[in-house]
């Protein structure tokens, strides 16, 4: 499996986000995923409800085509990652568990030139944000970037999830790029403890909360598993909606 | 050694086709069993990641300091050398002079216990996860403890795995994953229970436990809920019992009568 680390991962998209001088953006995440997995290409959905319901960026015809076909067929492994939180990883879409899974779904991606799909799942626990997917016009094994692959998803989570909290935010000055790579992979449980608190505390939905909380941490230059922490130890509340920082 | 919870606990690790199967939950009991069972104080499952360290599933409590044990492994500890060997590891006494793992072995002792033992959770060659006990005295684990102990961590690989769907190891990989975010789902719910009715983090875990066995849901689900509709949960009359005792009464077929939650999902049924 990779070892490239969150880390370096993160400077590589942000690598991708200069080289065309607009904001780091799931688009970004997408290219970088497309090299380092040998892909040909890549796609990013977005969820609303259960399953991906918005084309948010494709990096080639045939991955806007598979984004797409999924959508008007109401099945594809971007459907089955949402609704079981876990990766597809379906290296041979010529298998008869492909065709079983996803008949329709199936037979128009090999059309399309698609005999390899991997899909993410873009979740944070209970938060489902959207899927990432990748394709490959010859089958065999996603290999040893599996890690990578779930570090990208995870800064690509994160992106929307950010995108999401800007469009609600009048200013529309959140955490978006500038901020430290998504360290979702050090993940704390507290992390979590804290965003289950939120929703109860600021009255939002649980992608709501988690945008504040990263929102509140990049405002304040701290780190996202410390303002964490003080949330779970009750000493820290965070200003409601539109309100200022409080100490 | 409990031979009839001992027994029960090998059929119940091993039925995992039963539809409210939660792969949380089935951690939890791993760990509540090895507690009962063995010389184990506590007991913990960690899980490993791609994305680099492995990640904790399931304690027998969730205290803060148990959980900080598996922290700090992330650095250094018997549990991170039992993922990259894939063998057991014991130590009979952390406080002996020429530790391994120094600061694993201060933060292990400064939290009460004194012997560890980390067993492999391995499917064919690739080591999946790992089962952390804890023992409170020096040599608490006695041999038995850790024979029984690679058993149950035996069996429960391949309950996790539910080795029927396991053709292809990318599957254990997916799988893993989704477990990893089940878990990801439960903290987020405890939080939002901990500040919805004013209770720590381990009572609200009991909480969502109790509620999920009450109505026959699996854990992961219960918790999903409660995260999507925090204002619809009130409060119990009374906390449930600790998760120790309530896998001795499920094993002795003695359900307590418990008021639970309301979430208004059991009005749906």
């Amino acid at each position: 499996m990779g070892d490239t680390g969150a880390d370096v991962l993160w400077g590589l998209v942000a690598a991708q986000s200069a080289s065309h001088g607009g904001r780091v953006s799931v688009a970004d995440v997408c290219a970088v995923a497309v090299g380092l997995a040998a892909a040909d290409g890549a796609w990013v959905t977005a969820a609303s409800g259960r399953g991906p319901d918005f084309v948010m960026c494709v990096t080639d015809p045939v991955g806007e085509q598979l984004a797409e076909l999924q959508l008007m067929l109401g099945e594809g492994p971007c459907h089955d990652v949402l609704a079981s939180a876990a990766p597809v990883l379906a290296g041979d879409l010529g298998d008869p568990e492909s065709a079983r899974r996803w008949p329709a779904f199936t037979d128009e991606a090999r059309r399309a030139g698609a005999a390899a799909v991997f899909a993410f799942p873009l979740v944070i626990g209970a938060i489902r944000a959207g899927a990432m997917g990748l394709y490959r016009g010859v089958p065999g094994p996603l290999g040893r970037h599996f890690g990578d692959c779930l570090l990208l998803a995870d800064a690509a989570t994160v992106l929307l999830l950010d995108a999401a909290g800007e469009g609600r935010a009048a200013d529309g000055d959140g955490p978006g790029l500038g901020g430290q790579a998504p360290h979702l992979a050090h993940h704390r449980a507290e992390i979590d403890q804290a965003t289950g608190i939120l929703t109860v505390q600021l009255d939002v939905p649980v992608a709501e909360a988690y945008a504040r909380l990263r929102a509140y941490a990049y405002a304040q230059d701290r780190r996202l598993a410390e303002v964490a922490t003080d949330i779970v130890a009750r000493r820290l509340r965070l200003p409601p909606a539109g309100g200022e920082d409080q100490p | 050694m409990d031979a009839e919870l001992l027994s029960a606990t090998f059929v119940d690790l091993a039925d995992t086709l039963v539809a409210e199967f939660d792969v949380i939950d089935f951690l939890h009991m791993l760990t509540d069993r090895s507690v009962a069972l063995l010389g184990a104080s506590a007991a913990g499952v960690v899980l490993a990641d791609p994305r680099g360290e492995p990640r904790l599933a399931a304690a027998s409590s969730d205290a803060a300091g148990l959980i900080e044990l598996f922290q700090v492994q992330n650095d250094q500890g018997p549990c991170l050398d039992c993922f990259r060997t894939g063998q057991p590891i014991t130590v009979a006494d952390l406080t002996e002079p020429g530790q391994r793992w120094p600061r694993f072995a201060a933060a292990t002792t400064a939290a009460g216990f004194r012997a560890v033992e980390a067993v492999p959770m391995r499917l064919r060659d690739q080591v999946i996860g790992a089962l952390n006990l804890f023992g409170a005295t020096p040599d608490s684990l006695g041999a038995e403890d850790r024979r029984i102990g690679q058993a149950l961590a035996g069996v429960a690989t391949i309950g996790l795995l539910q080795e029927r769907s396991v053709r292809r190891a990318e599957i254990a990989a997916e799988q893993l994953q989704g477990a990893l975010n089940s878990r990801v789902v439960i903290e987020q719910a405890k939080g939002t229970l901990a500040e919805r009715l004013d209770v720590d983090m381990d009572q609200a875990f009991r909480l969502l436990r109790s509620q999920a066995r009450e109505q026959n849901q699996r854990l992961t689900d219960v918790a999903r809920h409660i995260v999507a509709n925090p204002a619809q949960t009130s409060r119990p009359r009374r906390l449930p019992k600790t998760e120790y005792q309530m896998s001795n009464d499920r094993v002795r077929q003695a359900p307590p009568s418990q008021p639970g939650l309301t979430t208004g999902r059991e009005n749906r049924r």
